[in-house]
Parts: structure tokens; sequence; C-alpha cells
């Protein structure tokens, strides 16, 4: 089984990606040997009011509700975002929130990163922040361009205990507080292998245990989903390790039933 | 139809963008090149030690430089081929430069940031290199950020290979990562005007996919090079997954790279089989 934490749907507005209809990407899930993934729309993350986004991502994703898991965009600086995370949870069966403040405008660390992750704890939900959407260096005029900074996650990580907190698309791990701080390695985080390259700094997460805190993600449609099977098949890991990244872990955070290849 | 990554690791591959660490670390660096290619079927790498950062330093810190590719190519002489790093502006010395490494056994030329390609103190260097047959790997890429531009206000992209494939039409020119870093269509558009010479390859931390298509329905499967630049895996995969025929993927990883070699007389260091 290979569940992929790092998917998306809908309209990146400063490049034409493909696949990136919900028919269109299960294909390519067939195509990269992907039995599940997890989606949120992509504009919702532009939107100033995310919660329509969020409602039609969960009526699009519908007729393939065994493939694509709906994942809730959530802007916690915008009114009544309580009530948006209550309908994505209760009434959309939304299985995970997705985080972006690089683009919304406040610090993952202050008080309403805490407050929207509390939340999210207190319904088991999983929160996703993801490190980039874009490579910085290709960025559009219109486009912040920003990464996250992991210092930051790893001070909410220290603020909210018991928080799952997943961070895609994560590069520079090993040197950066989220790795170092040793008091943090029990606490359930985690980054994906859809942009990190299996370097030596890589090398040296594993060694050290990181493969508890590895997940296998792919960045579809934005990123080639091959890259990251690439990864994943040329990880140094023995076959329980590596059912761990596949899906063991990802079935965990989102309460499924893990189910051997 | 399903990707198969198994076979497509198994698939034998040139990687025309490696890079090798100085000394005291050439020959760990180089072995962990090695480690890193053998688990996803690369047979040969082109390595270089480029002075980066747009840096004008002496030529004799050059000429180190690539001792330590010399090195490497002694201490892997089955696996590991060398691309003489050169800073144009250093004219009589850099000429002098690249026919030593050229006579020691390397198999071209490598271009940093220091000058834009077509800059007429770069014409000896596309001179020399056109006279002897041998590539000219380039870094290069279109960063749309003004801090981006501003660390590296001289690097190349598109517009100076086409410049440049103008007045040396036979040189053998090959724009580094397409993944590099930057606005990598518009690099590739920009390209399409160049001399049948001008290729691109792979390499780069960026993994967008559509990247490797756009450049073959651009350029043609011709002028698509596979090169990794510290990203192995990332561009392993890329070519893999690419909507791509297999007889394309097969000029990527292998035959383009062979063709070049024997543009000078050269074959690959271990048979394609």
């Amino acid at each position: 089984m290979l569940i992929d934490v790092n998917a998306w749907l809908g309209v990146w507005p400063f490049r034409s990606l493909k696949d990136n209809t919900p028919e269109a990407l299960v294909a390519r899930l067939d195509r990269s040997g992907i039995d599940i993934a997890a989606v949120s729309l992509i504009e919702a993350i532009f939107h100033r009011n995310v919660q329509p986004a969020n409602e039609k991502l969960a009526k699009a994703v519908q007729p393939c509700k065994d493939r694509l898991l709906p994942m809730a965009t959530l802007n916690p600086t915008y009114p009544a975002w309580e009530d948006d995370l209550a309908a994505c949870h209760e009434k959309l069966g939304m299985k995970g929130v997705r985080l972006f403040p690089q683009y919304h405008g406040y610090p993952i660390d202050g008080p309403l990163g805490r407050q929207v992750v509390e939340a999210c704890r207190e319904r088991n939900l999983p929160v996703f922040i993801p490190h980039r959407i874009e490579d910085a260096r290709e960025r559009h005029w219109m486009d912040p361009g920003k990464t996250v900074d992991l210092g930051a996650v790893a001070g909410l990580i220290a603020a909210v205990p018991g928080a799952t907190v997943v961070v895609p698309n994560a590069r520079g791990v090993s040197g950066s507080d989220l790795w170092q701080r040793t008091d943090l390695r029990d606490r359930p985080w985690y980054v994906d292998l859809s942009l990190w390259e299996p370097n030596r700094e890589f090398a040296n997460f594993l060694n050290q245990g990181g493969a508890s805190h590895l997940l296998f993600g792919t960045h579809l449609p934005f990123s080639y989903a091959g890259s990251a099977l690439v990864k994943r098949a040329t990880l140094p890991l023995n076959a329980e390790g590596l059912a761990d990244v596949s899906y063991r872990n990802a079935a965990k955070i989102f309460g499924l039933k893990p189910q051997a290849a | 139809m399903r990707i198969d990554i198994e076979s497509g690791l198994r698939r034998p591959k040139i990687d025309v963008h490696c890079h090798v660490r100085p000394m005291p670390d050439t020959d760990a660096s180089s072995d962990d090149l090695i480690a890193s290619g053998d688990a996803v079927g690369v047979a040969e790498f082109w390595c270089s030690r480029p002075i980066t950062g747009g840096r004008l330093s002496p030529i004799e810190e050059v000429r180190r430089n690539n001792d330590d590719v010399l090195r490497a190519m002694g201490h892997h002489p089955d696996r590991i081929r060398g691309l003489c790093f050169v800073i144009p502006g250093h004219y009589k010395d850099a000429l002098t430069e690249v026919e030593r490494c050229l006579d020691a056994g390397m198999i071209g030329i490598k271009l940093y940031n220091q000058y834009h390609l077509s800059d007429p103190a770069v014409w000896p260097v596309l001179q020399l290199a056109s006279e002897r047959r041998v590539p000219i790997l380039e870094h290069a890429g279109y960063p749309t950020a003004a801090e981006d531009l501003a660390q590296q206000p001289l690097i190349s992209h598109g517009i100076h290979f086409a410049e440049a494939s103008r007045k040396f039409p036979d040189a053998l020119l090959i724009h580094a990562h397409i993944g590099g870093g930057g606005d990598w269509e518009r690099t590739v558009k920009e390209m399409r005007e160049a001399s049948p010479n001008v290729c691109i390859d792979t390499s780069g931390s960026n993994l967008d996919d559509g990247q490797v298509e756009f450049a073959v329905s651009e350029l043609g499967a011709g002028r698509v090079l596979f090169g990794s630049d510290g990203t192995m895996a990332g561009s392993v995969g890329k070519v893999i997954d690419a909507a791509l025929t297999d007889e394309e993927k097969e000029r990527i990883f292998w035959g383009n790279a062979e063709r070049i070699l024997a543009a000078q007389g050269a074959k690959p260091l271990r048979s394609r089989e």
C-alpha cells in the first residue's frame, strides 16, 4: 500500500499544471502505483474566504472518496475560522487541515498559529504546514514565494503537545530545530520525501532515527511523482521501516486501516 | 501504463552534471558520488570543480580545482570523466588550462557565472571548444527574484546560449540544470532558435512536473541530457516519470551523451549493456 500525504487539486495561478482534476489525478496515482492521496484545493490558499473552496473540494472528491482524502484549508486570520473548521470536520468529512502562514500572514508559532493547531488537536485532526509551495527562485512577482521557518514549526510543536504536525516539501530538516531539538523527537511530527533529496544530510537524519518521522509524499501535480518513488525505492530501510514510511505512519495519522501491498 | 521504477533504475545512464569536493575530501566525495549513482543506474559521471559566486579567482586556484577533478578521474578511471573549469577572463591562461586538462583526459569544459556565455570574453573558449569538438557545460537559469539575480548578475540563460550559438554554431553547448532554479519555461523557450548543438540537462533541485517533456517538445529529445548536480534520485525520477517514449528516454539517459563523446572520437567508459 502507498499513501501520498502531499497532493493537490485545482489551479496554481503562475504555471499550468497537468493532472489537477480528481479524475486526472486518480489516473496519475494509478500510473504511479499510489493507492490514496491527501488533497486540498490550491486556489483556497489565495481566496480571502477559504470556506467555499473547501466545500467545492468536498464535492469534487466525492466520486473518488476511496482514493482522495480531502484536506481543509484554514486561514485563522479570517473571521469565523473556528466555524470553518467545525464544518470541514463534521459536515464535509475532511481528514486533516492545511495551513499557509507564509501566505496568510501570521507567525506559525504565534498565538493564532497555536490556537488553530490546538483546535485541530482537540479534534484529533493532523495539521499540515507545507514548507514551500513552489521553488522561490522561480516565483512569480505576485507570489510571496516564502518558506516556513522550521525553527518556528519546532516552537509550535513544543507549545502544543499532542498535536500531529506534518511539514511537506521540507528541506534542510536535520540541521534545523525540528530535528536538533531532541526534546521533540517523541512528538508526532513528520516530513515527507517529496522535495528532500537523499543526500548526506538526509542519511544523517535516517541514521539518527529520523525514519519514524518520515512519510511518503509526492507534491503532485506540482512535482514529478517519479522523484519521490525513486527516493522510496532506494531508501536504506528494512521492510518494516519501508512499510512505516510508505503507508503505516500515514494511515495512523488519518485514522485509516493500513493494508499491506 | 504504470511507470516501472525498478526497470528505470536498471537502465544505464550517463550523468553529464556532477561535482567533486576539494582535497582532502576529493576521494571520499567521488566515492559518495559513485555510491549514489550505483543506486540508480548511473554508469558514468562528468565532474567539475567550478569557482562559484561569480568570483574572479587567480588562475592558480583554477588549476588546483582542476587538479582535484583529475585526481577523482584517477581514483575512479572507469566511472569519472572531467570537465575543465576556467574563467574566460584569464584569456591565454584559460586556453592553456583547457588544453592541459583535455590533454590529461578531460572531455569538456565547465563555465560558471563569471561571464554571460555570449560575452566576447568567452569567444576564445568557444572557439577552442569548437575546434576540439568538446562540450561546454554552462551554469545557467533565469532567476525571477531580484535578490536571486543580485547574487549572480552574470548567470546565463537561453538568450545567451542562442546568441553564442549564432557566433559559434558548431560549439556543443549544454545549458545546466533545467531545475536549477528560475523560470525554466522561459529559458527553454529562448533556446528554440539556438543551433541544434545547444542542449539542456535535467538536473536541479526543482522537480516541477512537466520540465522534461517541455524541454523535449520545445527542443527535441536529441537536445536533452541527463544530469543530476547533487539531485540524483530526484533527477532520475523526473526522466523515468516523464510522459515520453522509451526511445526518447534512452536518448536522454544515454544516447545524446554518447553522441557528444563521439564528436571528439571518444566512447562511454562502460558499454551500455
